[in-house]
């Protein structure tokens, strides 16, 4: 049901949750805990899988068992270990909540709150571009990569796969600028002069 | 390396946030000034384009694999203002699309990668360029020095910011640096030489496509027009300077304070990690199995991280620069197709 | 063999002695002349790297990159070199009115919807021209309704097929109501039912339209006269059976007869 809720209330709550995970003091337990149910509810309330949930932190935790296992390593002593849970427990609540946000508020919907919180014209123009062609380019590289395996017969060295992937790099990059150039035509031609305008999607726009 | 919240302390992520938000909205202030219709589209492109090129994996052993980061090829190809804006969308998008990174540790990524990224890796580029006399292979080498430099100086900033979130006399940061740091010059000798090989590469085809001081070149349209005032060299220099010199603090940041018995522990994680790696990496290994006293070891490791380090990224530049062919008489004349 | 222009006939597009190079490049277009009435469809053929495509960005101000700044000299039309639409000569200070007039359809629907849903990708070109949001929101009903998108306003560009995107594209262009439309290989990588779709869907747009296709079929359906362009140079210019059924003509430019035409 969270999902119905006015834009800004998404955000709004996304935003106090993640400020309430990341200033938590851990040695608070009964405040971790209630900051952790809430955001548990959260979750539930948006229906949200709770696999899907246990999956995404199944690849977070590594990258952040990295930062967080240097200190308890610097410092034998309980301290070091209580930093550790920490960010651990910080970390942990503060992605979760990022996961509620992505789940509940559409990238267009986001964009759109954003735009009504003032957010320069520009970077929202060039954002909305960025989201539309990242998924062409996605299809792009894959197009690429099929190309570029489909012709390779031996295992390749090291140094031969790094240039390969830069040259992939490269490829792209030359592509996507000729693209900018194309859709830059393709504005123009609808009468664009530089100036961002914009106008709302209506209900009635959304049947 | 996108820092996750909850690893810095709200304090630093408002204070980075603070300093970033004031870089971007020059950035922005400066990409509004010089906004050509062409602006929007190159650079929400050239997001897209950082965004999916941060896809292309480099394998460097078995589990472990690097990226691009791209804020050095982003400021080379669109200039420092819409690079760095382009960063700072990548970094955000990929929170809003896969909460990668955090919302308050933003502030810090876009410090280290889009600010330090894209304006810093400018400087430095254009700073290592002026020996060349702005020729093609000053362009390449620019860059292989620029994306190591910033990559350093982000891992500088960021001992200094884990620094100042966790602070307490017990614990002994130098372990933390190390590991950092050693972390950080393979993310920056990865970073040096994908961004090398690509900006190469894009010379070879299409050399008009990199941007160039002051323009923002049309491709077919010989010299382009100046959408970008040029930005003043004392500034450039300044800039350069700094995170030249952050980059050699963090080979410094170890030595800060005194070490203890979690010293072995540390070394067994980085041995672990750096087992997995190629060649400049061997070296510390090799090092690790000559019995030095152990205090003394860790600055071995990390002067040699630091030396070795710089050392390969010297002569990838040079091994670039040279396998370039020769330049075409003008850079931005060459119409491409 | 190019059409000596009638300058007081009612002509949609006027092209006078258009020749074209990029910048330290060889030729692309060649002295380039033609007039197509109002209402009339014309098929721009001819193998790849004629040209068609170079031709099609100059009849809306796309190229040149510098356009001419003559939008203030009195017109003397039949001496002159360009591109007239509506007798308005397409320059500098005109160019405004010119891309109004002239909708462009891209090949690659990727690269014209820009936008990330289709109602505001419908609602780019109402915009520029400065209507009130309430027109723009008719614009936009009005003309996802005419390329049978009706109700597809919230849609993601992301998620169409092809012939879906295409539409769209369409839609934009003519939520601008142009009065000439100018099309780059619309059939291209279509399905037969998509491409019978596009075809009623332009049948019924009410002004000109010039398309460059490698689909001569369609062209034989469709056009009512045919420009052959061929190394930047017209070729051949005339009535569509005439063109595309001479087989020595043809045949010298890399074309093939097509089927409705051979076996007659």
């Amino acid at each position: 049901m969270c999902h119905r809720w006015p834009p800004f209330a998404k955000l709004f709550t996304a935003i106090a949750m993640i400020l309430a995970a990341t200033c938590v003091p851990i040695t608070h337990g009964p405040l971790v805990g209630i900051v952790a149910c809430v955001i548990f509810f959260a979750h539930t309330l948006a229906r949200i899988p709770l696999a899907y949930v246990c999956r995404r932190l199944l690849f977070f935790w590594p990258t952040l068992f990295l930062m967080a296992i240097s200190l308890p390593l610097s410092q034998a002593g309980q301290k070091g270990w209580l930093l550790f849970v920490t960010i651990f427990v910080r970390g942990t609540l503060s992605f979760s909540t990022a996961l509620w946000l992505v789940n509940v508020m559409p990238f267009d919907q986001l964009l759109a709150t954003l735009r009504h919180l003032r957010v320069p014209d520009v970077l929202l123009a060039i954002v909305s571009l960025m989201y539309r062609f990242l998924f062409v380019l996605w299809d792009e590289l894959d197009r690429m990569r099929t190309a570029r395996s489909a012709r390779m017969f031996r295992k390749p060295t090291l140094w031969e796969t790094w240039r390969s992937a830069a040259h992939l790099v490269g490829r792209l990059l030359i592509r996507a600028l000729d693209r900018a150039d194309r859709i830059h035509g393709a504005m123009l031609a609808r009468g664009w002069d530089g100036r961002t305008r914009w106008i709302e999607q209506r209900r009635e726009d959304r049947p | 390396m996108h820092i996750q919240d909850g690893v810095l302390s709200p304090v630093v992520c408002a204070a980075t946030g603070a300093i970033s938000l004031g870089t971007v909205g020059y950035s922005v202030h400066r990409l509004k000034q010089s906004v050509g219709d062409r602006t929007i589209p190159l650079t929400g492109m050239m997001a897209a384009l950082v965004f999916a090129g941060q896809m292309v994996n480099f394998p460097i052993g078995a589990p472990v694999s690097g990226h691009l980061l791209g804020g050095v090829l982003a400021a080379a190809v669109v200039g420092p203002w819409a690079g760095c804006v382009a960063m700072t969308l990548v970094l955000f998008v990929q929170w809003a699309l896969f909460s990668d990174g955090g919302l308050f540790a933003l502030g810090a990524n876009v410090l280290h990668m889009a600010v330090i990224g894209a304006w810093g890796g400018h400087a430095v580029r254009m700073f290592v360029q002026r020996f060349f006399g702005g020729s093609r292979k000053g362009i390449v080498i620019g860059s292989v020095i620029a994306a190591w430099a910033t990559v350093m100086a982000a891992a500088a900033l960021f001992c200094l910011e884990f620094r100042l979130s966790w602070p307490s006399r017990e614990i002994d940061f130098s372990k933390v640096f190390t590991l950092m740091v050693s972390f950080h010059s393979l993310i920056g000798l990865g970073e040096a030489l994908i961004t090398g090989v690509a900006i190469s590469f894009v010379l070879n085809q299409r050399p008009e496509l990199i941007w160039k001081m002051g323009t923002l070149a049309r491709p077919h349209e010989g010299a382009g027009k100046s959408v970008h005032p040029p930005i003043a060299t004392i500034t450039r220099t300044l800039v350069a300077g700094l995170v030249i010199a952050l980059a050699i603090a963090s080979f410094l940041s170890p030595f800060a304070s005194s070490f203890d018995d979690g010293l072995e522990a540390v070394l067994g994680k980085l041995n672990l990690e750096l087992n997995l790696t190629g060649s400049v990496p061997g070296l510390l290994e090799d090092y690790d199995r000559i019995p030095v006293p152990v205090a003394a070891w860790q600055s071995i490791a990390v002067s040699f991280a630091g030396i070795g380090g710089t050392l390969a990224v010297f002569v990838l530049a040079w091994l670039l620069g040279k396998a370039l062919p020769a330049a075409p008489p003008q850079l931005s004349e060459a119409a491409g197709e | 063999m190019t059409e000596s222009s009638v300058i007081s006939s009612p002509s949609a597009v006027r092209v006078e002695r258009l020749s074209f190079r990029y910048p330290g490049g060889p030729d692309v277009l060649t002295d380039i002349s033609f007039t197509i009435a109002p209402g009339e469809i014309i098929g721009l053929v001819g193998p790849s790297g004629a040209g068609k495509s170079t031709l099609l960005q100059h009849l809306n101000g796309l190229l040149p990159s510098k356009l001419p700044d003559t939008s203030t000299l009195p017109l003397e039309a039949d001496t002159r070199q360009g591109v007239f639409i509506d007798n308005i000569p397409v320059a500098r200070k005109t160019i405004a009115e010119i891309r109004r007039r002239v909708g462009f359809l891209f090949q690659d629907p990727d690269d014209q919807l820009f936008c990330p849903t289709v109602f505001e990708d419908v609602a780019f070109g109402p915009l520029n021209l400065g209507l009130s949001d309430d027109e723009v929101r008719q614009r936009v009903r009005g003309s996802l309704a005419s390329v049978g998108l009706a109700g597809y306003e919230p849609r993601s560009t992301l998620r169409l097929s092809l012939g879906e995107r295409k539409r769209v594209c369409l839609a934009g262009v003519f939520a601008c109501q142009p009065s000439v439309l100018t099309l780059d290989e619309p059939f291209s990588s279509l399905d037969p039912r998509a491409r019978r779709t596009l075809i009623a869907i332009l049948r019924q747009f009410s002004g000109s339209q010039i398309i460059a296709t490698h689909d001569l079929d369609i062209v034989v359906d469709l056009c009512h006269r045919v420009l052959l362009l061929d190394g930047g140079q017209l070729r051949a210019a005339g009535q569509t059976r005439d063109i595309l059924g001479n087989e020595a003509l043809m045949e010298r430019h890399g074309l093939e007869v097509p089927w409705r035409l051979r076996q007659k």
